[in-house]
């Protein structure tokens, strides 16, 4: 367990090193310049050879890449262009907000889908089930800032009862998590119904059955604890998705995530915060598929860590 | 009967129990917000809603319109751009000058800051210094040089400069003052004011700030209790969160959120003329056999635009047609003609010229101005009606747009370009697009190319003119000369917008997009 936990916090490693060093280097490669756009309208090639020297970005690429790495190794990302302060604390500083959000999204989405999956389960290839389908997959198919300003328009201004936007109070959570969560009921309860379709069908449901066992502990202990694996992973790999922000949603709602951050950092060429945010938002989604792929074992005793199957 | 001993490790029920409670109650926290408020302001509490992050409360390198207002609520300066854009006192009760390169200056008596220090001459000293050391300053970039502090006396001192600087008065309404020892050469991110407001929480990451009233501030006590400034990027969030009395007041707002908002119960529009220039201005750069660099070609385009129609039925009455170089609004600015749509005259003239069957291309950066994709469509059609060929080149914002205005990206004819007027005064804007050098073009520096001696001279003259009579003179006749070059095909001048709640009073927007927030009430 030990040795599997130190290869894969190694490949962890290495993989954020090499997503960090490609937006380093792409960044670099992308039209526009920050000088520019730090300096506005007036600037004169003066003043941007002076901001550019500032910035460091008067070197050559390979000496801004090796210093990039030097103040790395000391937890130094650069100082933000457009925020005048550290990039990374920048970044911490919106993180709460995005986890705020990504955790609220994705235990509302469990919540509801798990259920909702199970339901649909049981009442395969019913009319009822197809009524289910068709609700959940028109959520899905709705643009996310279309279901956000629908939301906004009824929950905001014509009943007035939730906040349009920012996070002011724990009430301003629900219309952003309502919206994410929308988008991922369909894959989630799809996914459920699918596995419970499966399980429920298989020889040791009817054993159990033949036993005695309760419809309700077949469904919820029998079938949905074989479900588990697949579910976990779905679910992990949808949260480390919102943890690298939810950019429309986060811009319809004045939600202050990294989301709407990592888009002014890119219109301003903010080469540290782009960095910075990169590099956070990577690290936290490689934690939670390792965190993932850690439950394994205790989701399905069958499944040893490190060992092929 | 033996017991089973309880697992240490972590059993696959009990992991799928937690996890099923801890989800739960995730899910069942913004539930029981329900609850919880709407997010509407209180009575006594004003709610500004910025389009862009108020990344700090200093302005040595973030200075933009509505940063102005709270900027200004905190940190004062010795003088303000009031009505008219004529300069006020604040920290100032004398600003005069005495030689054409001396101001006499006095502090006004007891001022203190919020935290109870008094306003030492050695503070304006400081300011002076860090406004100058500090790098990349959008500020210094608006001093033709930056005064010398020589203290007279324990509330007067005297400021120098090389060259007269008859603006001094208006340019030092920039420099906000802090105590010296707080003071660096940085964006400062924390630290006291002589303002109305000082500030009680500040998250600038998201660009939120919570300001409360100065008990004994020095001046009139404003009749708002706490002011909290937001960042809301999206227009229409913040054109909901209006609609729904979560903000109060919204700025910077786009002719269509204004047709939205015109008409809603519990909602004013203010309207004001602005301050920032919208040209389609024509590449100087070309060579002199192109029919660019003939004015009368340039002037033949003119007649080809219909600006009426285009303010009217594009930009929805939310701009004025410029009817000079510069905005009217701006202090010192001058009438200098007017644009005529005459699309026969244009085609009649540029066959004359030989110019008829001209092709030319339009470039912008988007978001240059409102409606901007609209605008330059338009304008293309316009052109092909004189049989003038139109391409378009458009540019996202951070691009490298730059590089093209400065004639080292590529060749182009005219460019869609917004330039702003912080000053109020007609004389910086001037400067800065018309009185570029020879050896400015060298580097490109001089604007669009645009390089004419002898104008270049005139404005010079006038901005180091110390009597005003002669000065605005003097101005009048380099804009007269200006216009007759015909430097731009057809330009305007946004109005400045903004929106509020109806229990928001005394909200006295002026054109460069800032208010007073200590005239500022709530009603109800």
């Amino acid at each position: 367990m030990s040795k599997y936990l130190a290869r894969r916090l190694g490949q962890s490693l290495l993989t954020v090193f090499l997503t960090i060093s490609t937006v380093f280097v792409l960044v670099r490669l992308a039209p526009g310049d920050p000088a520019s756009a730090y300096a506005g309208p007036t600037a004169t090639s003066d003043d941007l050879a002076r901001i550019r020297e500032q910035f460091g970005l008067d070197k050559p690429l390979i000496s801004q890449y090796g210093i990039f790495l030097r103040d790395l190794l000391t937890g130094d990302l650069g100082t933000s262009y457009s925020f005048h302060s550290s990039a990374l604390d920048v970044v911490l500083d919106r993180m709460p907000y995005t986890i705020t959000l990504s955790v609220a999204a994705i235990a509302v989405t469990v919540a509801v889908a798990v259920p909702l999956g199970v339901w649909m389960a049981r009442r395969a290839d019913t009319s009822r089930e197809l009524g289910a389908n068709v609700l959940t997959i028109a959520g899905q198919s709705m643009p996310d800032f279309w279901t956000g300003v629908m939301l906004l328009t009824v929950f905001a201004v014509l009943l007035p009862v939730l906040p349009a936007s920012g996070f002011t109070s724990w009430s301003g959570l629900i219309l952003p998590t309502v919206t994410i969560a929308v988008l991922q009921l369909a894959l989630i309860s799809r996914l459920v119904r699918r596995e419970m379709t499966t399980a429920l069908a298989s020889p040791y449901i009817t054993v159990a059955r033949s036993r005695g066992v309760s419809e309700r502990a077949l469904t919820w202990r029998y079938a949905l604890a074989n479900s588990a694996v697949p579910l976990v992973t779905a679910v992990g790999t949808r949260f480390a998705a919102l943890l690298n922000g939810v950019v429309v949603v986060e811009v319809v709602f004045g939600w202050p995530g990294v989301g709407s951050l990592v888009v002014r950092a890119l219109e301003t060429r903010d080469y540290p915060l782009i960095q910075a945010t990169v590099l956070v938002t990577a690290t936290l989604a490689i934690l939670v598929q390792l965190l993932v792929d850690l439950a394994y074992p205790l989701l399905d005793p069958r499944v040893r860590l490190g060992k092929a199957a | 009967m033996t017991r089973t001993p309880p697992s240490e490790t972590l059993s696959r029920r009990t992991l799928l129990r937690v996890g099923a409670a801890g989800g739960a109650g995730l899910a069942l926290s913004p539930l029981a917000a329900c609850a919880g408020p709407t997010g509407a302001p209180g009575p006594g509490t004003l709610t500004l809603g910025l389009n862009r992050s108020l990344v700090s409360l200093d302005n040595k390198l973030n200075q933009f319109d509505a940063a102005v207002t709270v900027q200004r609520a905190v940190r004062q300066a010795l003088t303000a751009i009031g009505p008219g854009m004529k300069p006020t006192l604040v920290l100032a009760d004398r600003f005069e000058m005495t030689a054409p390169t001396t101001w006499s200056v006095r502090l006004r008596e007891g001022i203190r800051y919020s935290d109870g220090r008094p306003v030492t001459v050695e503070d304006v000293t400081t300011a002076v210094r860090m406004y100058g050391e500090v790098a990349g300053s959008f500020i210094l970039g608006l001093f033709p040089e930056l005064p010398r502090v020589e203290a007279t006396g324990g509330r007067t001192f005297l400021l120098h400069t090389r060259e007269p600087v008859p603006v001094l008065d208006r340019l030092m309404a920039n420099i906000l003052i802090t105590p010296a020892k707080d003071n660096r050469p940085e964006e400062l991110r924390s630290g006291v004011g002589t303002g109305p407001y000082r500030v009680v929480s500040a998250n600038s990451g998201a660009g939120e700030y919570t300001l409360a009233r100065v008990p004994d501030y020095w001046g009139r006590r404003p009749p708002v209790e706490r002011v909290r400034v937001r960042f809301v990027p999206e227009e229409s969030s913040r054109v909901v969160a209006l609609r729904s009395g979560e903000l109060d007041v919204i700025d910077t707002i786009t002719p269509d959120s204004a047709e939205q908002l015109t008409g809603l119960p519990g909602v004013h529009l203010e309207k004001t003329s602005g301050v920032r220039l919208c040209q389609l201005f024509y590449n100087f750069r070309k060579p002199k056999t192109h029919p660019l660099s003939d004015p009368r070609v340039r002037q033949a385009l003119t007649y080809a635009i219909d600006g009426e129609s285009l303010v009217r039925d594009v930009l929805t009455d939310s701009a004025e047609q410029a009817q000079g170089v510069v905005p009217l609004s701006l202090q010192g600015a001058e009438r200098t003609g007017r644009f005529v749509h005459d699309p026969a005259r244009a085609r009649q003239l540029l066959k004359s010229l030989g110019a008829d069957g001209l092709r030319i291309r339009i470039m912008w950066e988007s978001g240059e101005f409102a409606a901007d994709t609209s605008v330059m469509e338009a304008v293309a059609e316009m052109l092909k009606d004189v049989g003038v060929r139109a391409s378009l080149l458009q540019f996202e914002p951070g691009g490298d747009i730059l590089k093209w205005r400065q004639g080292k990206g590529g060749d182009w004819d005219v460019i869609g370009n917004g330039f702003p007027g912080p000053t109020g005064q007609a004389v910086t804007m001037l400067q800065a697009m018309y009185a570029g050098t020879a050896e400015d073009e060298r580097t490109g520096d001089a604007f669009m190319g645009y390089v004419n001696p002898a104008i270049a001279r005139q404005i010079s003259d006038a901005a180091t003119e110390a009597d005003p009579a002669a000065r605005d003179r003097k101005l009048a006749a380099a804009q007269h000369a200006v216009w007759d070059t015909w430097p731009c095909m057809w330009a305007f001048v946004p109005k400045t917008l903004l929106a509020r709640r109806t229990r928001v009073e005394g909200i006295g927007l002026l054109p460069v997009n800032s208010y007073d927030l200590t005239a500022v009430r709530l009603e109800g």
